[in-house]
């Protein structure tokens, strides 16, 4: 008897599997490892907590053969590490249309561990939202909400539809919860980390904290915003410093963005930022007025 | 005239929990509930002829009441004990009763769908969901991403044919760990009666 429930189960075996196809397990000494995903032909993303300081990786195939993996770049900010397989044939995974995610989704989140072969578990997404900033600084593109528990070694696995096309990569969040970084995230981060083996950031040498913009000075000069960026560090010989921005200016917008927190600056430093002149309007003894500052890149010179 | 169009999502739907219901009675008819002190387990009746397993840790006296739906309160006698696997077997006096369908869980995928049934909190055939995480840990069990409550032990994990595919035993991690049905007919291959 072929019930809704036995073929329901059948997709979600068949959906594992074929997901399983393209994960593997990273080896850890002592520990019972963690997984990672290949996303494209011989490269493979990974938890950057769990592989970084180490150059050299031995990697489970799902063929069963082990092989081994070079370090190719990790991007602490949003956990993500790039690493390349030295040997063996896996097919890269297939990817979920991301505007076909909605609230309430089956999803699975497949691991590979090193002689427990395949592991799984299930749940749905339970909220969907936009583009948000990791603690560390990382854009992510998409907020993920889930209903899954995660369990030993997911961390590097991926997050699947029904069918077993990747969602995304998951990694631990606070207090264990999952965080499933979406494809086109990673997509962005994998392409960095084999270019250039890191992630570029824009630098601008200013230490800020938000004040609030007195009601009077809004009507004196015309502004909407009630929050702005009190410049209280200067970078010497940095970007800011250049310009001739000093401690005590006030920071209202950048780019012509409104900033009211430190965030809205950093959106501004993202990786096409560096190298371009990008205006600031500043506030200095009640006076507006702008510089212009050329992005650096955060760790250059 | 044409009939009302039937949503076949929303048919789905309701056959899927039709067949759920389905499963969920049939695996009843095989969990008893084991009531010894305080708290009590669950059994998984194991042979027409009134064979129970259930965990070693829930066999704590010689002669515990057994509760059997639709049958009614036996004394049972407990026959064997294996410690280390965390088995235990009990016998009622009874007949033609309704055993467990067992699958052998070698062929068990990673994703398949479990459900579990067992008495916590003395709720007796309180049912849960899952699915498999790792069909065997190391052979020794399985391991299921399937939220159970203390009592939902001793009871059974089945497929979603209402297989038995083991024996519930802990929760580690969150991970519910069963002991394979296997190792269980092993078990129960070595009485001598």
């Amino acid at each position: 008897m072929a019930s809704a429930l036995v073929e329901l189960s059948k997709a979600l075996a068949d959906a594992v599997e074929h997901a399983g196809g393209s994960v593997v397990a990273i080896k850890e000494g002592g520990r019972s490892g963690v997984s990672g995903t290949v996303w494209q032909e011989g490269v493979v993303v990974a938890a950057d907590h769990t592989v970084r300081g180490r150059e050299q990786l031995t990697v489970g195939l799902p063929s069963g053969q082990t092989t081994s993996a070079t370090f190719a770049g990790g991007d602490p900010s949003t956990d993500l590490a790039v690493l390349k397989l030295g040997g063996g044939s896996v097919r890269p995974a297939e990817f979920a249309d991301p505007r076909q995610m909605r609230v309430g989704n089956i999803v699975l989140a497949v691991a590979r561990q090193g002689k427990h072969g395949i592991s799984a578990s299930h749940g749905v997404i339970s909220a969907l939202g936009g583009e948000w900033r990791t603690w560390h600084g990382g854009r992510v593109d998409q907020w993920l909400r889930l209903d899954l528990s995660p369990y030993p070694g997911f961390s590097g696995g991926p997050l699947v539809d029904a069918e077993g096309k990747v969602i995304g990569v998951n990694t631990s969040g606070p207090r264990r919860s999952v965080l499933t970084l979406p494809k086109s995230t990673v997509d962005r981060v994998v392409k960095q980390l084999l270019q250039k083996g890191r992630i570029i950031r824009g630098y601008i040498g200013l230490g800020v904290q938000p004040v609030a913009v007195s009601e009077a000075l809004q009507k004196s000069l015309s502004l909407a915003q009630e929050r702005a960026l009190l410049v209280v560090n200067v970078a010497r010989g940095g970007p800011a410093d250049k310009a001739g921005v000093i401690v005590g200016d006030i920071i209202l917008s950048v780019a012509g963005h409104e900033v009211g927190g430190a965030g809205d600056l950093l959106a501004q430093l993202d990786p096409e930022s560096v190298g371009q002149a990008i205006p600031l309007r500043i506030l200095r003894g009640g006076k507006p007025s702008d510089v212009k500052v050329t992005i650096g890149e955060r760790g250059g010179e | 005239m044409a009939t009302a169009a039937v949503n076949p999502i929303l048919s789905a739907g309701i056959s899927l929990g039709d067949d759920l219901a389905e499963v969920a009675a049939r695996l009843r008819e095989v969990t008893v509930q084991v009531l010894c002190g305080p708290g009590c387990g669950s059994g998984v009746i194991w042979r027409p002829d009134g064979l129970i397993v259930t965990n070693a840790h829930v066999a704590q006296t010689p002669h515990p009441a057994v509760l059997v739906g639709g049958a009614g309160q036996f004394d049972a006698e407990v026959i064997a004990v294996d410690r280390r696997r965390d088995l235990a077997a009990l016998k009622i006096r009874a007949s033609g009763l309704r055993a467990a369908k067992v699958r052998d869980p070698v062929s068990l995928r990673a994703g398949e769908l479990v459900v579990a049934v067992g008495n916590p909190a003395g709720m007796a055939g309180a049912l849960a969901v899952g699915m498999v995480h790792a069909p065997q840990a190391g052979r020794a069990w399985i391991q299921a991403d399937i939220r159970l409550a203390p009592g939902n032990s001793d009871g059974p994990l089945a497929d979603a044919h209402g297989n038995v595919l083991g024996i519930n035993s802990m929760v580690v991690a969150g991970l519910a760990l069963a002991i394979p049905a296997n190792r269980v007919q092993r078990f129960v291959d070595r009485l001598t009666i």
